[in-house]
């Protein structure tokens, strides 16, 4: 009796588990998982200029342009886009585009869009530096709108790029919060908001309304796994269909694994060391090769930047460090972006002549320096510093290192509290103006120049070269002058450029994906190999 | 007569240290762990003479020996026994010198909160009243809380630091001395001895520590080898969690969590042999302590 129990009690049992492999492999086929390694701060698309963010962003909202794999600038809502005048951009807006709410998307969006977005409060990273050039938004037409710029403002279409659009439905000043609750989160993008677990997850389903092609997927669970380790263990074993930042630790071994793939691609971040210029005196963080207090700091010697920047083997940091995750680098942006200046090779190791500079600048027996950076921000960072750590010793530049946690960190920098210290900066604009202007234009908090050259690094000549190249509309004499600033200023050593990372992904083996120089992770690029 | 022949000699009296030391060497595996923890000792005290590379040098690192496997030999010569860490860091150089900051802080940090907290611990005992109260109320507090979440708020509060790390753990664990110095106290101040040297008027603090606090040792040593292994285990996992040690100057616990992130690529041996080093120093404590629990209490008399 008890054995007939127990067998027909397997038997159920068997029964249940087809029956549910069934239903999960009906629902697989058609859902894709996938894991984020930043948690987002936000499902307001306005909220937080944020890489994180924007990869969710672009699953559920459409930009007027929006950015091809490699950066450049392509239709999405507005289909064509021209200059009417030297001050006046006239966009076509894409007809038959509906939101998720069923409204149709019209020339009243965008105006409500771009008024909102200077306005959204607590942000901690507003979106108004890419709305702060319009000044002027002409309705002409249900899908024609002009904008106006204050000068000359040839970037407004990328900037563009970087703004979701929002239905005007929403009311005046829609919140935050409702973003995240989900009832504001109605955009024009390939997939519907479904919910939002804060640190864990966003579930979101297929619009089938959308304008654009049809993705592949029914169902996309958004996942946030900040863990490397477990990221790509959740891969292998098939937790996860999809993940981005495959730890260059592994990536070598995944490469031969044949259960997954991995797409990869040269991104737009630039890792570089910032070193102090905001201090004549002494700065914190250096002393004299016995320990004792200097009277100036050796940072405002072009020549001690220099030495610092060729005393460091950005091969050997590429190869062994980064595992080939990442190419030298030179200037900004990697080979083949708009603006990149091809007369700007990565600096060349050379010790000798490092030690020659050091000498020259009055340190012939170097002098000893802490080295910061964070040790949960960048691929590597805290190895990145030591083995900086490692060059700079070399030279007699007695070196020490210490790797902070990224919040900490962050606000010390801000503060100017380091003497040299790693940063990274992703040009999300894909052109040189942008880390110009962020990075080693004068600081200038009114004017919005040098948001965040932290060094407070300051060259007139290079300020009026920056000025020049924003204003000039003609594309091909701007990359001119472009080119040009990008030159002087790495002439001068205004910061050490060491690498551009790779972006990796990686994916079960019958998945393709395009890799994205933005580093964003898209589940309606993501399909299955034909 | 011949009868003095036969009178069997004396026995040798044993002197107490005799009989503690037989009584050890009763259990193989105590003293088993009582020699490797005389050669872990030994090498973290002569680690700048024995280890192949000072691995806190960075000087004496080349990224371009990184990740070695165990065996391999750099540009220079130097073989690699155990292998090298993502900066080119020795394996072998980096576990003797991480063995020398693991039992400094684990022996460092049990001795002096052995000494704060046994001396609180005492004087609760003796003083009684609201001395007492307070002392252990304190202790109570303290114990409620997990170690490991008090020292992350410390170390979060003071940053990294060698100096930093051993503070947190006096902090974390002085309250379990506290506790039992006050529980021997308790039992040994109603002794005679006690009421005979009280009645000789003998200054406070000298009944405290010449005359009980001897006799309460037993259960405080016991305790303090027991703490030198949770001590040494609390920083490993402190420097696991990268809130320890600065990243140039790796413990056990931060070079095991360095070589965590190559555990999915096959690069075992940057985590797997300081594991071993950590894993082998403190189960050796481990056998020692209980060993000497069992021979420390009168109660398993044999």
């Amino acid at each position: 009796m008890v054995v007939r129990y127990q067998a027909a009690m397997r038997g159920a049992v068997v029964a249940g588990c087809l029956v549910g492999a069934a239903a999960m492999n009906g629902a697989a086929a058609q859902t894709l998982t996938m894991a984020s390694s930043a948690p987002i701060t936000s499902v307001d698309p306005h909220y937080h200029t944020f890489t994180p963010n924007a990869s969710l962003d672009a699953h559920l909202f459409d930009s007027l342009l929006d950015m091809d794999a490699q950066s450049r600038p392509v239709a999405a809502l507005a289909e064509s886009w021209k200059l009417v005048d030297e001050r006046t951009w006239e966009l076509k807006l894409r007809q038959g585009v509906k939101f998720h709410n069923g409204a149709a998307f019209t020339a009243e969006d965008v105006a409500y869009t771009l008024d909102r977005v200077p306005r959204v409060p607590n942000s901690p990273g507003s979106f108004a530096i890419y709305t702060k050039p319009i000044v002027g938004v002409e309705i002409v037409d249900p899908h024609t709108i002009r904008l106006r710029t204050a000068g000359i403002y040839p970037l407004v279409p990328i900037d563009l790029t970087q703004v979701a659009i929002i239905p005007h439905g929403l009311g005046k000043d829609p919140a935050t919060e409702d973003f995240n609750s989900g009832k504001n989160a109605i955009g024009t993008g390939p997939f519907r908001f479904v919910s939002y677990k804060p640190g864990d997850r966003v579930e979101m389903d297929r619009f089938d309304g959308y304008w654009g092609k049809k993705p592949y997927w029914q169902h996309v669970s958004f996942r946030i796994i900040p863990n490397d380790g477990a990221r790509t263990a959740a891969l292998l074993s098939g937790d996860i269909g999809f993940i981005e930042a495959v730890p260059t630790t592994d990536a070598a071994r995944l490469r031969t694994d044949k259960r997954v793939h991995l797409a990869e691609t040269v991104s737009l971040r630039i890792i570089f060391l910032t070193l102090d210029q905001s201090r004549d005196g002494p700065t914190p963080f250096i002393t004299g090769p016995n320990g004792e207090k200097l009277d100036r700091n050796p940072l405002k010697d072009h020549r001690v930047r220099e030495a610092l920047s060729i005393a460091i083997n950005r091969p050997a940091i590429v190869e062994r460090v980064m595992e080939g995750a990442a190419i030298p680098a030179g200037q900004f942006l990697p080979p083949g972006s708009y603006s990149y200046a091809p007369d700007l090779p990565p600096p060349a190791y050379d010790a000798a002549r490092a030690k020659k500079l050091l000498a020259e600048a009055g340190f012939p027996n170097g002098f000893r320096i802490t080295l910061h950076g964070p040790n949960d921000r960048y691929v590597n960072d805290a190895k990145i510093i030591q083995s900086i750590g490692q060059m700079w010793t070399r030279i007699g530049v007695q070196t020490s290192v210490e790797g902070i946690t990224w919040s900490n960190y962050i606000a010390r920098a801000n503060k100017q509290e380091f003497s040299a210290y790693l940063l990274g900066w992703g040009s999300s604009s894909g052109e040189a103006s942008n880390p110009l202007r962020s990075l080693v234009a004068t600081f200038d908090a009114a004017k919005g120049r040098g948001a965040v050259n932290r060094g407070r690094y300051s060259n007139p000549q290079l300020d009026a070269l920056i000025d020049k190249a924003v204003t000039t509309a003609d594309d091909a004499a701007r990359e001119k002058v472009l080119q040009q600033a990008t030159k002087l200023a790495m002439d001068d050593v205004a910061f050490i450029p060491l690498h551009n990372q790779k972006n990796i992904w990686g994916m079960r083996s019958d998945l393709t994906y395009i890799a994205r120089a933005d580093e964003q992770s898209r589940a309606q690029d993501v399909r299955p190999v034909q | 007569m011949s009868a003095a022949l036969d009178i069997p000699a004396p026995p040798k009296e044993e002197t107490p240290f005799q009989r503690f030391a037989r009584e050890f060497a009763d259990s193989k595996l105590a003293v088993l762990g009582l020699v490797i923890v005389l050669l872990v000792a030994v090498l973290a005290i002569a680690a700048p003479w024995i280890a192949p590379q000072n691995p806190y040098d960075l000087a004496q690192l080349d990224i371009m020996d990184g990740r070695l496997p165990p065996g391999s030999v750099s540009a220079d010569g130097l073989t690699f026994w155990l292998g090298t860490d993502d900066q080119g860091r020795d394996m072998l150089s980096g576990i003797i010198y991480g063995l020398r900051i693991s039992l400094s802080v684990g022996v460092g940090s049990a001795v002096i909160a052995g000494v704060i907290g046994s001396a609180l611990g005492l004087i609760a005992a003796y003083a009684g009243g609201k001395i007492e109260t307070a002392i252990m109320r304190l202790v109570d507090l303290q114990l409620s809380f997990p170690s490991i979440l008090v020292a992350l708020m410390i170390l979060a509060f003071l940053g990294k630091g060698v100096a930093n790390v051993m503070l947190a753990l006096v902090i974390v664990e002085w309250a379990r001395y506290a506790r039992t110095a006050r529980s021997a106290a308790l039992v040994e101040r109603r002794r005679e001895y006690i009421e005979a040297a009280e009645c000789l008027a003998l200054p406070r603090w000298r009944v405290l520590f010449r005359h009980l606090l001897p006799n309460c040792m037993p259960p405080l040593i016991v305790i303090g080898t027991i703490q030198i292994a949770r001590a040494i285990t609390l920083e490993a996992t402190l420097s696991f969690l990268g809130l320890g040690v600065p990243i140039t100057e790796p413990s056990l616990g931060l070079l095991i969590a360095n070589g965590y992130q190559y555990m999915l690529s096959g690069k075992y041996w940057i985590s797997f042999y300081p594991g071993i080093a950590l894993l082998v120093t403190i189960v050796a404590i481990n056998l020692v302590g209980d060993h000497l629990r069992d021979v420390l209490n009168p109660r398993l008399q044999r």
